[in-house]
């Protein structure tokens, strides 16, 4: 009885100094993988890949409710705003009209011209649409997870709203994708001026609004100017709309994104045959 | 009876139920909010229940159900991997601690040391992503997050106090 007793003892003894084991064991294994991923290691990629295969399908069942409650939200806003809409429409549209006849002019002039300098135009991207299923936009960071199904997708290729750019994939995994957003923090794009043609970096800073940045201090930049991609590095073609300078001040200029999330379902990953899975996002964090 | 599969079953899904619970609720609060400015105010659901299930169910959420919880946060929200593991088993190792204080006091007292636990770990995390990021990262979009957390405390403790009252009652502590 005595010897049983004491054998109990031990056993709830070494119960505890398990536990305790473990416990050590978990915090020494979430300092690894902080440290692994500093060095970008491949377990890191395998372990966010597998969870994010695993979790996506239980995502996707529970976006669909607040999906619905969004839409019978939209609908009775946009019946309440139907007059006004209306209006500023055909206003739009008026406009529209005369840029319309101007484009006309502009394409056949566009073609005289790469007639006669043996232009070859780049290749046609090509795009899928993938079903927004989870937002994480905190203070911390803004990304969004993609249902992409059975199309294949590349981690860099650029990801577009309705009009204009709103961010790049940052993770593939076998159905699903991660999108990191121009807002986020980790997210520079090489921009330009439309109108005077300077260049710049667009850095996300976790605020809605991101920021030029490496701009030069002579350069001419004004309210509404708008910023489209540069195309320089590589990841994103030139030209591409991403949005407008929304204020300057002390130096600092915000930039207010076009593309609207708030009223997005899905979003468009392109292929512009510039992406390589192979090619790491070019780090400008240490310039900074 | 006790000994076969079915009851045997029944006691490791009932076992489960802080950690699945506390996962369906974090995904819920991962639904896409269609708001750049909303997102700010999304509350760290994982956070309260960790608290709370650390405060009146340790023994059937420990370590290894926070580090489920913080893994799947950083997969989420796309944080550095091990950043919010390490945050989550810090709260649970400082609520352990603190509940031999204030375990039977009141709600009032319960909320208040939570929101000091929220903005703890909500000042380490930003520290600890300044650093990793080496950049200065916004403050007051980080702490509304925060706050919107310490606002959200008694809704989701109070939905947790349903789901322990209904699977998880006295009758079933004192088996």
């Amino acid at each position: 009885m005595v010897r049983r007793g004491v054998f109990l003892i031990k056993t709830a003894e070494l119960k505890v100094w398990a536990r305790r084991v473990v416990v050590i064991a978990l915090f020494l294994l979430a300092f690894f993988f902080i440290l692994l991923n500093k060095v970008d290691s491949v377990a890191i990629k395998t372990a966010n890949k597998a969870a994010l295969e695993v979790s996506g399908p239980i995502m996707q069942v529970i976006e669909y409710p607040s999906r619905i409650i969004h839409r019978l939200y939209t609908y009775f806003y946009d019946i309440s705003h139907i007059y006004i809409e209306n209006r500023a429409l055909r206003d739009e549209n008026k406009q529209l009209m005369i840029l319309q006849n101007k484009v006309r002019a502009l394409e056949v002039e566009n073609q005289l011209l790469t007639r006669l300098l043996n232009y070859v135009p780049p290749a046609d991207a090509s795009f899928i649409s993938a079903k927004i299923i989870a937002e994480s936009g905190d203070g911390f960071t803004h990304i969004l997870l993609v249902y992409t199904g059975d199309e294949k997708v590349e981690k860099g290729q650029i990801v577009m709203g309705d009009e204009s750019v709103i961010g790049r994939i940052d993770e593939v995994s076998g159905h699903y994708a991660r999108v990191i957003l121009v807002t986020d923090i980790n997210s520079k794009i090489p921009v330009v001026v439309e109108r005077t043609r300077a260049r710049a970096i667009l850095s996300g800073d976790n605020t809605i609004a991101p920021k030029l940045i490496f701009l030069r201090s002579s350069s001419d930049i004004q309210e509404g100017d708008v910023i489209v991609t540069s195309g320089v590095g590589g990841m994103f073609p030139a030209g591409l709309p991403i949005g407008f300078v929304n204020s300057v001040q002390n130096g600092e200029i915000s930039v207010e994104t076009i593309g609207d999330i708030a009223r997005m379902e899905y979003v468009r990953i392109v292929d512009y045959g510039l992406s390589n899975s192979n090619e790491e996002t070019p780090d400008f964090s240490e310039n900074n | 009876m006790r000994d076969s599969f079915s009851e045997k079953m029944r006691l490791f899904l009932l076992n489960g139920i802080p950690l699945l619970s506390s996962l369906v609720l974090m995904f819920l609060f991962f639904m896409p909010l269609s708001s750049v400015q909303l997102n700010y105010f999304r509350p760290f659901v994982g956070l309260i229940c960790v608290y709370y299930w650390t405060l009146k169910r340790e023994d059937l959420f420990g370590f290894c159900s926070a580090f489920i919880i913080g893994f799947l946060t950083d997969v989420y929200s796309s944080s550095p991997l091990g950043v919010n593991i390490l945050l989550m088993m810090g709260v649970i190792a400082a609520t352990a601690w603190l509940a031999h204080y204030f375990q039977s006091s009141s709600f009032g007292v319960a909320w208040f040391i939570f929101a000091l636990i929220c903005l703890s770990y909500t000042l380490s995390k930003w520290i600890l992503l300044m650093i990793y990021a080496g950049r200065f990262l916004p403050v007051w979009e980080a702490f509304l997050g925060c706050f919107s957390t310490i606002m959200f405390y008694p809704l989701i403790t109070l939905i947790n106090t349903k789901i322990q009252n209904r699977f998880l009652p006295q009758e079933y502590i004192d088996e």
